[in-house]
């Protein structure tokens, strides 16, 4: 619902970690999105399609490495994999209550950069 | 083509403000609870009871998150207490910023409080993952909207330390489920409290209100010089 103000602290964090590496553009923004960020991958690119419109970011695109919330029950210990939307309940093996931990992150990882000159700049840029 | 890696938090901005938040209330003793709920579940309702009951041995300050009108600010000012609206314009949630800011701006008002109520923005999404330095968070639902909302909603029901199930005296004329709902809680939230109220009647809140002075107690009992009156 709040995808549109996650997309411009993005753009934020992205455009400062490549603030001192002169002229070139952002292509590509990694990001790891958790099952528990209250943050729908979709929705946040779509968010990020309109916030870059008419920018220098224009075409650039989030890569969304999802992160799922890790399921621990005290009997039967991890469940792997789960159907969207059934965290957080009971052990489908026993009924015990489920331990949820993690799935809570909103980071940026990664930023791709592409230097405006190709020939010399990109490889000041490698060398760095 | 460069990869630049970043590793950075999207939301350290808000988590920085709302460390700074934390310290200073901790200074000042003041024990702040975020209030979270859909619209129309009974949150500034069961403000105003509370602030009836506790004004006069406590100083109590309330934040009101909204998207649009001071309705809400104007209603605790009117039961006798400093409180500020914060209008997001549209936004879904409020940000520890817009918290920073609006005390600053009550230059002192909201300031070395017993506590501080923020009541955020109804929706039962968004305010979950903004940290505001509040001590803890609490999560309404009120009996109207059925007792689904623990399992749908499970984010805020096991973030909150407190479910306050509101409107307990219209549970006759609606079918509301209250076994279920505190079952879905215990399995959310198994160190989280429950408490069943009706502001308008007045069952239940006692047990609430206990829950906020013993918080207080504690954090006092935490920090001995706080909340010393300057």
């Amino acid at each position: 619902m709040h995808e549109m103000g996650v997309a411009a602290e993005v753009r934020r964090i992205a455009r400062a970690s490549v603030a001192d590496r002169g002229p070139g553009r952002i292509t590509q923004v990694k990001l790891a999105v958790g099952d528990l960020a209250a943050i729908e991958p979709e929705l946040l690119s779509y968010a990020w399609e309109a916030l870059v419109q008419g920018t220098p970011e224009e075409g650039s695109t989030l890569d969304i490495d999802w992160r799922p919330a890790r399921q621990h029950c005290r009997v039967c210990g991890d469940l792997p994999g789960r159907a969207p939307g059934t965290w957080l309940r009971l052990c489908p093996r026993c009924g015990g209550i489920l331990r949820v931990t993690g799935g809570d992150d909103l980071d940026v990882l990664q930023v791709v950069f592409e230097e405006d000159d190709p020939g010399e700049q990109a490889a000041g840029g490698e060398a760095r | 083509m460069t990869e630049v890696d970043v590793k950075q938090k999207v939301l350290a901005a808000n988590a920085a403000a709302a460390a700074g938040l934390r310290e200073t209330f901790a200074r000042s003793g003041t024990l702040v609870v975020n209030l979270i709920s859909s619209p129309g579940s009974g949150k500034t309702t069961l403000l105003e009871k509370t602030v009836a009951a506790l004004k006069g041995s406590l100083r109590l300050g309330g934040l009101e998150g909204d998207i649009a009108t001071e309705r809400d600010a104007e209603r605790l000012r009117k039961m006798g207490i400093p409180a500020r609206q914060i209008l997001t314009g549209g936004s879904c949630h409020l940000d520890a910023r817009q918290v920073e800011r609006a005390i600053a701006e009550e230059e002192g008002r909201l300031s070395n409080l017993d506590v501080l109520f923020i009541e955020n923005v109804g929706n039962l999404i968004c305010p979950t993952g903004y940290d505001l330095g509040e001590d803890f968070k609490i999560v309404l639902l009120s009996v109207t909207e059925g007792e689904d909302k623990p399992f749908k909603y499970p984010a805020i029901f096991s973030k909150a330390a407190v479910t306050v199930v509101t409107k307990i005296d219209l549970l006759p004329y609606v079918p509301f489920d209250l076994p279920a709902v505190r079952e879905q809680v215990a399995t959310l939230a198994p160190d989280g409290r429950l408490v069943e109220v009706s502001a308008t009647s007045g069952a239940g809140m006692d047990a609430w209100l206990s829950i906020l002075t013993d918080a207080l107690a504690k954090k006092r009992a935490e920090v001995p010089a706080a909340g010393v009156a300057p």
